[in-house]
């Protein structure tokens, strides 16, 4: 019975799920399948993601958790089907080759030497973020939250404990186009601050400091500002050293997938 | 620590500031008078889609020209009614993407895109008609079978609610319905051999407040009407937004026909509340009324046609009605507080019935039923109308509906049910002579049926209507063309080919104070305006 159960359920899986996957877990073991993984690796997945699986526009692949879920499966589906909404499109390789791929990336979680990982208190970090830090202004965590800043709900998978650091210490040093700030001041002077949700050559889309969306004419306004700067405050001069640590190891330890963040 | 001071208070301005801009319940109970936004499928709760705008009208509709267009790759049917508030448009991309532009200029603000399984299932195409909006929320209806919520201002998820496994034929298609604090979704898959139903969940954090069956379970009303074990794959799907009466507090659902749908040797009975309108009480769930139009159908047609609710005289007594031309090929006309059956009257050429008994139940023609050799029967599967939104004028006094001129052969086979595949009881063949298969825009008086006036269009139409206080009612062609009608005389006043076919109904909606009229084609939206 437990065969024929088992028979049954490879015989639905593929067919739900992908096209292709037959397996659950990794089949993959050898080394010629390892050198096959990274020679496609290098074809199929480095240019974003670099060849260390460190760079690039890509999501950071040398981490030991991953967002969308860390089993072999849920791995494997991912690569095969692309994530929408983003550059990641989906591989049209046999399963074979999919399966070498993983065995390859696999590898890089191993050398993961920067994961976020930091010695302060979860709690009193999590204080800082809700209360003192005023973060939840503009950051999200879970369902609540500001919508000027980067949702951060999942940020200890997304950044190391260096990155969050440098971004609290100078958060100006850099600044992803989707929170680009925008300085503008209208036809009749009013002068309006915020982040940048779209521009084209006429118009300028801005998510301003209420997180109201407004739409500028760029020909109609006294003077438009892009300057390289983020609207947060750099925090080494707001918290005491021990808050910062505190408000790391708070970010660091929000690893968990979209059911385990929502409250 | 100014500088922080001066931070804790830009955040105490930041809550103070959030709700701004925010959907209220009042503002959907409002909405048509809200006339620059339509917050809601239907343009109100009424159902009628019919805008108080009327800075477009007969006198310069003429000039009409293109404002901006938005087009995105998409293979699948594009139905979608947008939403507008606040000087954005929110609009649904198949098979599962949302989007935010700027609804003067067509730009993108954000876009949401759903992770879906690879093998959905869906009869007719992988679409999507809309969303609903209250607060800073969005409200999405999905294929693999659940109900989300999103911020309307940035596109995040907020939550989501499992409707049912998918892969056992069930997705949601239509645009949800928001009452009072509540998002309600019916649940598609009427050829899956599913059990239809619908749900009610809080709008903040997405638990079930109640499921009503559309398929009654053992021991409940109705589940006599099902032959065995029939009502387990009876179908009864729902696919379009219901209408709202806040006085009365009921919901008025359009049910889908019986599964499979065209042999019901294996579920004898009336097969309630398939093809019927249910009233449901909006806070529990429980059924107030029921008046099905096509007891024990075999031609597969659902009654998930609009439900327009009109508060008219009849017989000298003013009265609450509720209005719908059913695929059948009917319109009827039902009291909408008690259900009382009032009128039907035939508004396509149909062959199936004799006509409509005093209670309401169709008296059928013998012989009409799908056979191993087929039967010629009108109207067509698709039926004399479809989901396509209708209008009511309220200046005009008049119901405007899309109508469908056709026939099928409708054959009857063996069918066996297996979860998640298709339920159907074997199929049919649309008739394609020219001769008897057409489209029109027809106006009806509401009370009389009377048709005052008929635009007729070269193929069986599949856009709806908008009707506007501008004397307009704006239509759709499979051919392409969007066009604008007189509505007292439906004489066309001027037209555009989209160059694909239309299978949407329109909107309308102002920014900055100019009139902007909006329907999908092919794989764009595209928005028009006066120069």
């Amino acid at each position: 019975m437990r065969l024929l159960t088992y028979i049954a359920l490879l015989a639905v899986i593929p067919a739900l799920l992908t096209a292709a996957r037959t397996h659950e877990t990794n089949p993959m073991s050898s080394q010629e399948d390892f050198e096959e993984g990274r020679r496609l690796y290098r074809i199929n997945c480095g240019v974003c993601h670099g060849m260390e699986g460190k760079t690039g526009r890509g999501a950071r692949l040398a981490r030991r958790t991953y967002r969308h879920g860390n089993s072999d499966a849920a791995l494997f589906d991912l690569i095969e089907a692309g994530v929408p909404g983003t550059d990641m499109p989906g591989l049209w390789l046999d399963e074979d080759d999919i399966w070498r791929i993983l065995l390859f990336v696999r590898t890089f979680a191993e050398k993961a030497s920067e994961v976020c990982n930091a010695s302060g208190d979860v709690a009193a970090g999590k204080r800082v973020f809700d209360s003192q830090g005023s973060c939840l202004a503009c950051h999200t965590v879970g369902p609540r939250g500001g919508r000027l800043g980067p949702d951060m709900s999942f940020a200890g998978v997304q950044y190391t404990d260096q990155q969050l650091r440098d971004a609290l210490l100078e958060p100006s040093r850099e600044v992803t186009d989707r929170y680009e700030t925008v300085r503008l001041v209208t036809a009749e002077g009013e002068r309006v601050e915020g982040v940048v949700m779209n521009e084209n050559s006429y118009n300028i889309f801005v998510m301003d400091r209420s997180e109201n969306i407004r739409s500028f004419r760029k020909a109609e306004l006294q003077s438009l500002d892009l300057p390289e700067e983020s609207l947060m405050p750099a925090y080494g001069d707001l918290l005491s050293k021990a808050d910062l640590d505190n408000l790391i190891a708070y970010l660091c330890s929000l690893q968990g997938r979209d059911e385990e963040v929502a409250q | 620590m100014d500088v922080f001071l001066r931070r804790m208070l830009l955040s105490a301005l930041l809550c103070a500031a959030g709700a701004a801009g925010e959907v209220t319940y009042q503002d959907l109970l409002d909405d048509p008078e809200v006339a620059a936004d339509w917050l809601n499928y239907h343009g109100g709760y009424a159902g009628h889609r019919h805008s108080l705008l009327d800075e477009v009208n007969r006198s310069n509709v003429k000039s009409l020209r293109l404002q901006w267009a938005f087009q995105e790759r998409i293979a699948e049917k594009f139905e979608v009614t947008p939403l507008v508030h606040d000087g954005i448009m929110y609009i649904t991309v198949p098979p599962g993407d949302v989007y935010a532009l700027d609804a003067e200029t067509g730009a993108r603000l954000w876009r949401y895109s759903r992770r879906m399984p690879a093998k959905l299932i869906a009869c007719c195409g992988l679409v999507n008609r809309g969303l609903a909006i209250l607060g800073d929320r969005l409200f999405m209806a999905t294929l693999d079978a659940y109900t989300i919520a999103l911020d309307r201002k940035t596109g995040r998820l907020l939550w989501e609610t499992e409707l049912i496994d998918y892969s056992l034929g069930y997705s949601g298609t239509h645009a949800p319905l928001v009452v009072k604090d509540m998002v309600m979704v019916g649940t598609a898959g009427g050829e899956y051999g599913i059990r239809g139903f619908i749900d009610a969940f809080d709008v903040e954090t997405g638990e079930r407040r109640w499921r009503f069956y559309t398929v009654p379970g053992p021991g409940e009303f109705g589940n006599d009407t099902w032959s065995g074990d029939s009502w387990k794959t009876g179908g009864a799907s729902v696919w379009i937004t219901p209408s709202y009466d806040p006085e009365l507090n009921l919901v008025y659902w359009g049910v889908g026909n019986p599964g499979p749908d065209w042999n019901g040797d294996v579920r004898l009975g009336d097969n309630l509340f398939s093809d019927s309108v249910v009233a449901l009480d909006a806070d529990t769930g429980k059924r107030k009324w029921h008046f099905q139009f096509t007891p024990h159908d075999v031609h597969d047609w659902d009654a998930t046609q609009v439900m327009v609710l009109i508060d008219r005289e009849y017989r000298g007594v003013e009265r609450k009605l509720l209005v719908t031309a059913n695929r059948n090929g009917f319109i009827y006309m039902l009291d909408r507080e008690t259900g009382e059956f009032l009128k039907a009257t035939q508004f396509v050429k149909q062959t199936w019935a004799v006509g409509i008994s005093e209670e309401g139940r169709p008296i059928r023609r013998p012989g009409m039923e799908p056979s191993a050799e087929g039967i010629e029967v009108f109207p067509a599967v698709a039926g004399g109308t479809n989901w396509m939104s209708p209008a009511y004028s309220p200046d005009t006094g008049l119901l405007y509906v899309s109508c469908r001129e056709g026939s099928s052969m409708y054959y009857k086979g063996e069918t066996e049910y297996r979860p998640g595949t298709r339920y159907w009881g074997s199929m049919f063949v649309n008739e394609t002579t020219m001769d008897k298969w057409y489209g029109a825009v027809r106006a009806f008086h509401p009370i009389t049926a009377e048709k005052v006036w008929e635009h007729k269009l070269f193929q069986p139409v599949w856009a709806g209507l908008l009707s506007t206080a501008g004397g307009l009612v704006f239509a759709g062609g499979t051919g392409g063309f969007f066009k604008a009608l007189d509505s007292e005389s439906g004489e066309e006043l001027w037209r555009i080919n989209l160059g694909a076919s239309i299978l949407a109904s329109p909107m309308t909606f102002e920014v900055n104070g100019r009139q902007l009229v909006a329907v999908a084609s092919g794989g764009g939206m595209f928005v028009f305006t006066l120069p």
